[in-house]
C-alpha cells in the first residue's frame, strides 16, 4: 500500500468491470479501484470477489503493469488483536432499501430512483458528471416528484415506525440543486405528510425552496404507473381536501430513511451493546452516547436517525465520554518525533536543489523530465538537480536528506504532485535534514500539469519549466521560520450554569481540567427546572439535581452565581475574563471559553395569554395538575411565534412536548378531550413513536396555517377556539377548558457575552458555529465553544450531548502544555503602520488589535495565536504596513513576476 | 478497573463522519487511536452525497 | 496570421480553488495549458498591485479564484 501512487494504470488495465457502489450502481468499475477521487486513502484496492485472478486463477494485468511493484497478490486476510481501553462505535446506517415493496416500483421502473441515486446523478464526480436525465431515455427531466417517507413513518409495510428526521431536508436540497441545474421551467414537486425543518437555518430553507418553485403537496402518493414505452410516470394522489389527482412526472425520487447498518448492529451484538427495538444502540437522554457497557459509547446514526451536524456533535461527545473513561492513562501510548536542530541559514547565499519527479510516467510519460531538470540546472542559485522515479518514495526520500547534507543545500524545491497532500511530507524530509521546514516549494508539474495536457507534451514540458522557474525564484527569497506555540492554561471558563454548562464543567472536570462556572442568576439549572421528563420519559429533576450536587462539590469547579462577566481579552490558550460578583471582582486566566448561556419559552401577548387565566403555556400544566381536574377539554397551540415572519425558525422542540403532554393528560384524565392545533409535527427520529401514541390515545390532531391562524374567544364558561379544519373543509368551533401554547424558544440575552469575545450571532441571536456542518460546537476563533440552546432550540438529550462535545473539543486544546500554530502569519511594519485600524476591521478572527504606543498614537499588533494566514490585512493595508510570513508580496511577486 | 492499569488507547468502529471526529478528537487530546472501516475508503455515507443541506456546500 | 496564445497568471486560493485545479487532475479533465498558477491562502491575499505586476511583466490576463 506504501508503493501504490495511486497513478490508476491498474485500473486502466484491469479486464474485470463490475458494479459501482459508490456510485449506487448507476456506474461501472473495474475490480481493482479507488471507490472515488477524493478517497482517503488515494490508494488502489482489488475487490476479491470482482477480481478475475481471484476466482479464475488467471489475469495479474495490474501487477504487470504497476509501476510501482504495489501490487502483492500473497497478502493474507489477518485477524489482529488490539488491547485497547475504550471503544467508540460509529458505524452508521444504510439507506432504506426499497425495492421489497412493489408499490414505489423502484425495481420496475427506470425512472423511479432513490434519493441516494439521485444524489449521485446531481453529482459533478458522479456517472453522468452532474447532468440530470432519465435513466429511460437519457431526457432531460421536466417534472420531477419527490416522494417523502419511504421507509419511514410507516408500520404496516416496512416496520419503520420512526421519522429518519433528515429527508425531508435533503428532498428540498435535491429539488433546489436540481433546479439550479435544470432552469426555470423545471418543475419539482415534494410529497410530504409533515415538513419537518426543525434544524439551525432550516425553516428558512424550506421557506426560500417555496418561493424558488419547489412545489409542497401534502399527500400521500398512493399509485405510481409508466404512462408510455419512453418511461414518463403517472401519480396518482389524494389532497388534503379530499380530491383524487392524476398526475404526470419524468421521474419520481424515493426520499428513502435511514437503518441502523447491518455490519454495525454485527459488530453491536459481538461487543454485547444493548440495542433498542429499532436495533440502534440503546443510550439514555441523561448520557447520549454510553452504552449499556462501560467504556463503550456510540455516536452518529447508529444510535438513532440523525443529520450530520448532530451527529459530529456526539462524535465530539463520544470522544469526551472516553476521555472521562481513559483520564488516567492520557499521553501515554502517544509519540511525539523529533527532529535534528536546524542549521542557520541566514548568512549564506541560496543554494538551491531541484528534484524533478517522474512519478512513474505520470510525468515523466508526458513533460520531458530531463530537459525540465536540464533547465533548472540553469536557473541562478540552483546547484544540483536529480530526477527520482518516485520523490516521495521511503528511499527517495533518504537519498534527499543525504544529498541536502552533501551538497550542503539549503533551499529545496521538489517538482511533481500538489503541495495540498505532499508538502507536509517533503517538509518532514528537509527537517531530518537539518532545514527548516519553510526553506521548501512545490512547482505542481503533475496534478496541474501533466495529467490536464497530457495531449500536448511539447506544452506541458514548457510549462513544466516555467512552473519550476517560478517556484526557484520564490525559494531564492524563502526565509526560515522558527515553529510558533503558545502556552495553555489548562483550565476552562464556562459562561451559564443550566443542563449545558454544567455538563461541560463536570465533563472536563471529570478528565482533571478546572473549570469555571460564571452564572447569573442566584442558582444553578436554568431552563431544565421547567422541564419534569425527557421526551423519552427520564426524570431531569432527579438527574439536574444530582449534576448540581456534583458541580457544587467538585474540587475542580468553582462556581460564581449571580455574577457576570465585565471584560475579556486573549485568545486560546490564554484568556483572562474578569467577573464581577457584587462588588467583588475575580480575575481569572484560562485557557478555553464554553458558552452555554441558554434560552427560554417567550411571552407572547397573542391567544389572550395573560388576559384569561385559562391560557397557558409550556410546562404551566404539568407543573401545576390542579389545573386539570375535572376538565372537559384542553387545547393545545403549537409553533407561537415560531416560523413566522419574526422568528423564521422552527423551535424545535415544541412538538414533542406538547405531544408528551397530551399523552399525558389522556393517561390521568381519559374523558379529557385534548385537541393539538399544528402546523406540520415535527416529532423527528424516535420521537415519532409518540405522536402515533397520542393518536392511538385518542388526541385529535388539526392542522391549521399561517393565514389562518386560530382564534381564541372568551365564552361564558371558558373559551372558545376557531379553528379552519383542512380535512373537513370548516371552520370548527372547540369550547376548551384550558388553552396551552407552546410559544417560541429565544437565546437568553447574549449581546455582552457576544461584544467580550467578539463571537457572531445569527439574525435570530443564536451564537454562529464555525461551520454548521462539519464544527458545530467551535467558534470560528480558536479556543471558544459553544453548547446548549444559546446555539439553537433543543432537548435536554441533545444539550448534554452538545456540552459533552463542548468538552470534548475543548479537552483537545487543554490536553496539551502548548499548542504548536501555524507560524504563516501577518507581521506588522510599526514604523510604517498609522493605526486607521482597517486591519482590526477586515480581519474575520480578530487576530489584529489596535495598540496604544506612547508618543506614537495606535499601531496594530497580531495575535499570532489567532491569525490563519489568509493575508486580507495585508492585501487591505493602505501603508502596506503588512506582511504575511511565507507569503511575503516579495516572495509572491518573485513568481508572478517569474510566470511571465 | 482499580486493579488494572487504564489502557490510553481507543479503537473507533466506522470510518464515517461520525468515526472520523471521534478518531481526531481522541488523537488530539492525548490517546492513540484505531480506526477501522469496512471499505476501502474513510468518508462513509457523506462522501456520496453531492450537496449539504442547509448551505449547500459541497460535502467533500 | 497566428493567433498568439495568450499567458494568464492565476492566483488560486489554496483551500478551495487551487484544491478544484488538483482534483481537474486527479479526474484528467484536459484544458489549455497558458496559465500558471501561483497558490495563495486566501483570495483575499491577492493584492491590486499583484494584478498589476501580473500584466506589467508581459501576462496577458489575470485569474483570481477563491
Amino acid at each position: 500500500m506504501d508503493k501504490c501512487i495511486a497513478c490508476g494504470t491498474c485500473a486502466e488495465k484491469c479486464p474485470a468491470k463490475t458494479t459501482d457502489a459508490f456510485n449506487e450502481g448507476l456506474a461501472k468499475r473495474k475490480a481493482i479501484y479507488v471507490p472515488y477521487a477524493q478517497a482517503v486513502p488515494l490508494k488502489y484496492a482489488i475487490d476479491k470477489n470482482r477480481c478475475i485472478y481471484f476466482q479464475k486463477g488467471k489475469c495479474r494485468a495490474c501487477e504487470k503493469f504497476c509501476p510501482t511493484n504495489a501490487i502483492n497478490f500473497d497478502d493474507k486476510e489477518k485477524d489482529i488483536t488490539l488491547t485497547v481501553g475504550s471503544v467508540i462505535l460509529t458505524a452508521g446506517f444504510t439507506p432504506f432499501n426499497p425495492d421489497r415493496f412493489d408499490n414505489y416500483q423502484h425495481a420496475k421502473f427506470p425512472n423511479v430512483v432513490t434519493s441516494m441515486e439521485f444524489e449521485r446523478i446531481l453529482s459533478a464526480g458522479g456517472p453522468f458528471g452532474g447532468h440530470i436525465h432519465r435513466l429511460s431515455d437519457g431526457q432531460e427531466p421536466r417534472k420531477i416528484a419527490w416522494l417523502q417517507c419511504v421507509g419511514s413513518r410507516d408500520l404496516n409495510r416496512c416496520d419503520n415506525e420512526y421519522c429518519s428526521s433528515v429527508c425531508c431536508m435533503y428532498a428540498i436540497k435535491e429539488s433546489v440543486i436540481a433546479k439550479e441545474h435544470l432552469g426555470a421551467d423545471f418543475e419539482p414537486a415534494i410529497f410530504f405528510m409533515d415538513m419537518r425543518t426543525h434544524g439551525k437555518d432550516f425553516e428558512k430553507y424550506y421557506e426560500r425552496a417555496k418561493s424558488q418553485g419547489v412545489r409542497f403537496i401534502r399527500s400521500r402518493v398512493h399509485t405510481i404507473t409508466e404512462t408510455d414505452a419512453s418511461g414518463t410516470l403517472n401519480l396518482v394522489y389524494v389532497t388534503e381536501s379530499g380530491e383524487r389527482v392524476s398526475e404526470e412526472f419524468d421521474m419520481v425520487v424515493l426520499s428513502v430513511g435511514m437503518e441502523p447498518a447491518a455490519s454495525a448492529m454485527e459488530a453491536a451484538k459481538t461487543l454485547g451493546v444493548e440495542l433498542n427495538p429499532y436495533h440502534f444502540v440503546k443510550t439514555s437522554d441523561m448520557t447520549p452516547v454510553s452504552t449499556s457497557r462501560e467504556g463503550i459509547f456510540v455516536a452518529g446514526a447508529l444510535q438513532g436517525p440523525k443529520d450530520i451536524p448532530q451527529s459530529v456533535v456526539e462524535a465530539s461527545a463520544a470522544a469526551c465520554s472516553a476521555g472521562i473513561h481513559l483520564a488516567s492513562a492520557r499521553g501515554t501510548l502517544v509519540k511525539e518525533k523529533t527532529f535534528p536542530a536546524e542549521q542557520s541559514v541566514q548568512d549564506d547565499a541560496p543554494r538551491i536543489g531541484v528534484f524533478v519527479c517522474n512519478c512513474g510516467i505520470n510525468i515523466g510519460g508526458i513533460a520531458d523530465v530531463p530537459a525540465v531538470a536540464a533547465y533548472a540546472r540553469e536557473l541562478g542559485n540552483v546547484v544540483f538537480t536529480e530526477e527520482p522515479l518516485f520523490a516521495c518514495s521511503q528511499d527517495a526520500q533518504e537519498k534527499m536528506v543525504e544529498i541536502i547534507r552533501e551538497q550542503k543545500l539549503n533551499r529545496v524545491v521538489v517538482a511533481a504532485c500538489t503541495p495540498r497532500t505532499h508538502e507536509p511530507l517533503f517538509q518532514e524530509t528537509i527537517r531530518n535534514a537539518g532545514l527548516n521546514a519553510y526553506l521548501f516549494e512545490m512547482a505542481n508539474i503533475r496534478n496541474q500539469c501533466t495529467w490536464v495536457h497530457s495531449a500536448e507534451k511539447e506544452k506541458a514540458t514548457e510549462k513544466a519549466k516555467d512552473l519550476v522557474r517560478m517556484a526557484v525564484q520564490r525559494a531564492n527569497i524563502l526565509e526560515p521560520i522558527p515553529d510558533l506555540s503558545v502556552g495553555v492554561n489548562k483550565s476552562a471558563l464556562i459562561v451559564g450554569g443550566g443542563i449545558a454548562g454544567m455538563t461541560a464543567a463536570i465533563s472536563l472536570a471529570d478528565q482533571g481540567f478546572a473549570a469555571s462556572i460564571v452564572e447569573k442568576s442566584s442558582s444553578l439549572g436554568g431552563a431544565a427546572r421547567d422541564v419534569l421528563h425527557t421526551w423519552r420519559g427520564e426524570n431531569i429533576q432527579e438527574h439536574l439535581k444530582k449534576l448540581v450536587d456534583r458541580v457544587s462539590n467538585h474540587p475542580q469547579i468553582t462556581v460564581f452565581t449571580q455574577s457576570e462577566i465585565v471584560d475579556a481579552s486573549g485568545f486560546v490558550g490564554n484568556f483572562e475574563t474578569r467577573v464581577k460578583t457584587g462588588t467583588e471582582i475575580h480575575a481569572i486566566q484560562h485557557g478555553v471559553v464554553i458558552v452555554a448561556t441558554g434560552g427560554q419559552a417567550s411571552v407572547t401577548d397573542e391567544y389572550l395569554y395573560g388576559k384569561h387565566p385559562a391560557v397557558t403555556r409550556w410546562h404551566d400544566l404539568e407543573q401545576n395538575p390542579e389545573l386539570l381536574t375535572g376538565v372537559g377539554s384542553v387545547v393545545f397551540i403549537q409553533c407561537v411565534g415560531s416560523r413566522n415572519d419574526q422568528r423564521p425558525y422552527c423551535s424545535r422542540i415544541c412538538c414533542t412536548s406538547s405531544v408528551y403532554q397530551a399523552i399525558d393528560i389522556k393517561e390521568k384524565h381519559p374523558d379529557t378531550d385534548v385537541f393539538i392545533l399544528y402546523r406540520d409535527i415535527r416529532t423527528f427520529g424516535e420521537r415519532e413513536v409518540l405522536y402515533k401514541k397520542a393518536r392511538e390515545k385518542g388526541v385529535v390532531f388539526i392542522r391549521y396555517s399561517l393565514n389562518k391562524k386560530p382564534v381564541v374567544t372568551e365564552a361564558a364558561d371558558g373559551l372558545d377556539v376557531r379553528v379552519f379544519d383542512p380535512i373537513l373543509q370548516k371552520e370548527l368551533i372547540i369550547h376548551a377548558d384550558r388553552v396551552n401554547l407552546a410559544t417560541a424558544i429565544e437565546p437568553s440575552p447574549n449581546e455582552d457575552i457576544a461584544a467580550l469575545y467578539k463571537l457572531p450571532v445569527n439574525a435570530e441571536k443564536f451564537f454562529m458555529e464555525a461551520h454548521a456542518k462539519l464544527r458545530p460546537v467551535d467558534f470560528a476563533s480558536d479556543g471558544l465553544f459553544v453548547c446548549g440552546i444559546a446555539h439553537y432550540p433543543k432537548s435536554i438529550d441533545e444539550s448534554i450531548a452538545q456540552a459533552m462535545a463542548a468538552a470534548g473539543r475543548a479537552a483537545t486544546v487543554l490536553a496539551r502544555t502548548s499548542i504548536q500554530i501555524s507560524p504563516l502569519v501577518s507581521q506588522v511594519n510599526r514604523d510604517l503602520c498609522i493605526g486607521c485600524g482597517l486591519c482590526t476591521d477586515i480581519c474575520p478572527f480578530g487576530a489584529i488589535i489596535q495598540e496604544e504606543v506612547d508618543g506614537k498614537g495606535f499601531k496594530a499588533k497580531n495575535i499570532s495565536a489567532s491569525c490563519k494566514g489568509c493575508g486580507l490585512c495585508a492585501s487591505s493595508c493602505p501603508k502596506k504596513a503588512i506582511d504575511m510570513l511565507h507569503f511575503r508580496d516579495a516572495q509572491i511577486l518573485a513568481a508572478v513576476c517569474a510566470a511571465a | 478497573m482499580s486493579n488494572k492499569t487504564t489502557v490510553g488507547s481507543v479503537l473507533v468502529v466506522g470510518g464515517g463522519i461520525t468515526g472520523m471526529q471521534s478518531a481526531l478528537d481522541m488523537a488530539e487530546s492525548g490517546y492513540y487511536v484505531y480506526l477501522i472501516e469496512e471499505s476501502p475508503a474513510i468518508g462513509g455515507v457523506m462522501a456520496q452525497l453531492d450537496k449539504t443541506f442547509p448551505t449547500n456546500d459541497c460535502s467533500m | 496570421m497566428k493567433q498568439t496564445e495568450p499567458k494568464i497568471v492565476a492566483f488560486l486560493c489554496n483551500w478551495c480553488a487551487y484544491a478544484g485545479a488538483d482534483l481537474a487532475g486527479v479526474s484528467r479533465l484536459q484544458h489549455p495549458s497558458n496559465m500558471r498558477t501561483v497558490r495563495v491562502m486566501c483570495s483575499g491575499r491577492v493584492d491590486p498591485l499583484f494584478v498589476v505586476q501580473a500584466l506589467k511583466s508581459g501576462c496577458d490576463g489575470v485569474l483570481v479564484a477563491g
